[in-house]
């Protein structure tokens, strides 16, 4: 179990999660994107203005893994915008909790957006506050509040962060 | 000066003079045509903020909920006026411009705060819950020199506080004294739809969802006053039943006025004529967590419903969502588009549960409404090109009737009848 | 300077009193300010204060003022702290 692995390890571990989360949005592989949760999950995006306030609404926010698949349908199904290309930057992953089967962690994230004929922009910023369950496929999110330091979301939030 | 003393048509919106003077020409076929310099022109900006949010309209503040105790304020803007929304000593919300009265600073510079009573950061003027000047140093002087002038009068010189209501909850303002009563602006159909959200039960505030959108304000407006593409950009309301081109529904532009009212009704998933031709039409999709797309009845029994309170906001239940939106024009080629979300203090947690799972249709990344601000982009990408270009509004006829039929741009033919005779085009 | 907070002290006729000297609505000092009737008023925003009891008189102030027991013996200007 995780008390086995030094803090070291577990950090290096938990970077290389932040990492491939990541480069699953950056290279539009959505479908993967639920396999990072368990069931009864909770993923939300939602402002630092929320979040200070305790007030609950998300930008997106799903109550358990079918809603990420949903949301990955609706993407790819139903919804229409300009193609772009998302680069996260992550930074700052920060081990706060460690329990036996449960981790509590955040990191930072940067996202940077190109659409086709503009030039790239910062278009989200902000933290990651995780919970993560060890399970017998390895660690996974039970629950992540994306905190988006940003004031206001430029047009639309399309891909999740 | 065009001020009207009495308004004996109901929703009849009168408008204010403007210094700015404006040399172009509507196209000839009227407002069946939307000229394209009318999303870039600066002048016709500038005299769109004096005449619709500085003249004689009621304009969205917040909801009472986001400011519970005495001294807590809320910040926001009328057009491009910063303003503030307070709880004052008497428990009544009073509506202040968000500007000393000294050199024009933003007194508060946080979104929301309490306070026992303002100070500006700049020279520390000091006024009550009220706007009223209480205080500023050295108004004596300073050793027996300088100080303000004998007959300088504190209350000349206060921060001007706005004519407000509540509203079942809901607080507006205007900045003129001409204003008709916002029961008489609204008219009984808006003010209907507002009441029926707003019953006076006491709110529970949920949160905020904000973007900024590169396109012209009055864009927002027309996208939600054009039932026309929401089955045809958003998949999604047909694809899970949500909302159908032949459902049941009712656009009423109200005379008069940019104010407008669209109704429909719920009736689920099904497959009849109008459905081929809407090419985006899946039947083997279904959502995982149907509970997403299946609202619970309760007191709408299933009519969406909504209205455009012009200038600026818009109240309406989508499915057990209860939301208010607010366009904030930062420019001529951009806005600022605020949700706000709420419930009743009486919602049990499946309810409240409810309400924020199907926020996620709405906001910047909602399933029936993040395509819209990437069509608004692209309407001022083109706009912007070709300002001596039109667009044309003539699906359901060229006419501003009532209609019972949801696919037409009735409305916003409406909205453009009275913009092109309030601006003077 | 009276236990880390300063004092400010009130010739009013032939008495002589003594309030604290920082505003409680504000970064002033009261001994800056301007005495009418038995009333202190802050350069700051103009509150008034009983100079006496130390009651707030006029808006924006509704704080009390500490005040201190005087006492003036041969010319010297003595205040009751708090006892040890």
């Amino acid at each position: 179990m995780s008390n086995e692995i030094s803090p070291r390890e577990l950090r290096a571990e938990l970077r290389d999660l932040y990492e491939d989360y990541a480069l699953c949005l950056d290279e539009d592989r959505l479908e993967q994107w639920p396999d990072f949760f368990v069931e009864d999950c909770h993923y939300r995006v939602l402002s630092r203005e929320n979040h200070d306030a305790g007030l609950p609404i998300g930008l997106i926010y799903c109550m358990n893994k079918n809603m990420l698949k949903d949301r990955v349908t609706a993407l790819r199904e139903t919804t229409m915008s300009e193609p772009r290309s998302l680069r996260h930057f992550i930074s700052g992953v920060s081990l706060r909790e460690r329990k036996e089967d449960t981790l509590v962690s955040q990191a930072n994230f940067a996202i940077m957006e190109s659409l086709s004929d503009r030039d790239p922009m910062l278009n989200m910023v902000g933290r990651y506050l995780d919970t993560w369950r060890h399970t017998s496929d390895g660690w996974k999110l039970s629950s992540r509040d994306c905190v988006c330091d940003n004031y206001r979301v430029r047009t639309s939030l399309i891909v999740p962060v | 000066m065009d001020t009207p003393t009495t308004c004996s048509n109901v929703g009849r919106q009168n408008p204010v003079e403007s210094p700015v003077h404006i040399e172009r020409r509507w196209p000839a076929d009227g407002y069946t045509r939307i000229p394209y310099w009318v999303y870039t022109d600066a002048a016709v900006f500038q005299k769109e903020m004096d005449v619709f949010f500085a003249g004689n309209t009621w304009n969205y503040l917040g909801l009472d909920c986001e400011v519970p105790e005495v001294g807590c304020y809320k910040r926001n803007w009328i057009g491009t006026r910063p303003v503030i929304m307070v709880r004052t000593e008497n428990g009544e919300i009073a509506v202040l411009e968000n500007r000393c009265a000294h050199r024009g600073a933003q007194i508060c510079w946080q979104n929301t705060g309490k306070v026992n009573d303002f100070t500006c950061p700049y020279h520390q003027w000091n006024y009550d819950l009220n706007g009223n000047l209480q205080g500023l140093p050295f108004k004596r002087g300073v050793m027996g020199k300088g100080g303000m002038p004998r007959d300088f009068d504190p209350k000349q010189h206060g921060i001007r506080k706005l004519r407000s209501v509540n509203r079942g909850g809901t607080i507006w303002a205007t900045f003129s004294d001409e204003a008709p009563t916002f029961e008489e602006y609204c008219g009984p159909e808006v003010l209907a739809e507002i009441d029926q959200v707003f019953p006076g039960k006491k709110l529970t505030l949920l949160g905020y969802t904000r973007q900024l959108i590169p396109s012209n304000w009055k864009m927002y407006i027309e996208n939600l006053k054009d039932p026309y593409h929401a089955t045809l950009l958003h998949t999604f309301y047909i694809t899970f039943g949500l909302w159908r081109a032949d459902s049941k529904s009712e656009n009423y532009p109200i005379p008069n006025s940019g104010h407008s009212v669209m109704i429909s009704h719920n009736e689920g998933k099904k497959v009849t004529e109008a459905t081929p031709e809407m090419q985006r039409f899946r039947t083997d999709l279904e959502m995982l967590d149907r509970e997403t797309v299946t609202p619970k009845k309760e007191f709408n029994g299933g009519r969406v419903g909504g209205a455009w309170v012009f200038p600026a906001a818009a109240v309406g239940i989508q499915a057990n969502t209860l939301k208010t939106r607010h366009v904030i024009p930062r420019s001529p080629t951009e806005h600022e588009l605020v949700f706000t979300y709420y419930g009743y203090e009486d919602d049990d947690e499946d309810m409240t549960r409810r309400r924020l799972k199907q926020a996620n249709l709405l906001g910047p990344a909602g399933f029936v409404s993040m395509d819209d601000s990437e069509m608004l982009t692209q309407c001022q990408i083109g706009a912007t090109g070709y300002p001596h270009e039109a667009g044309i509004i003539e699906m359901g006829g060229r006419d501003t009737e009532r209609t019972d039929y949801m696919v037409s741009e009735v409305l916003i033919r409406g909205f453009y009848r009275y913009y092109i005779e309030a601006m003077g085009f | 300077m009276l236990d880390n907070e300063a004092v400010c002290l009130y010739a009013l006729g032939e008495r002589v009193y003594a309030t604290q000297d920082r505003c409680p609505h504000g970064n002033a000092s009261l001994s800056e300010g301007y005495i009418e009737d038995c009333l202190i008023e802050c350069p700051l925003h103009q509150g008034l204060f009983d100079i006496e009891t130390g009651k707030p008189k006029g808006p924006p102030v509704t704080t009390d003022l500490k005040c201190y027991e005087v006492k003036v013996n041969d010319g010297t200007v003595y205040l009751r702290t708090a006892g040890p």
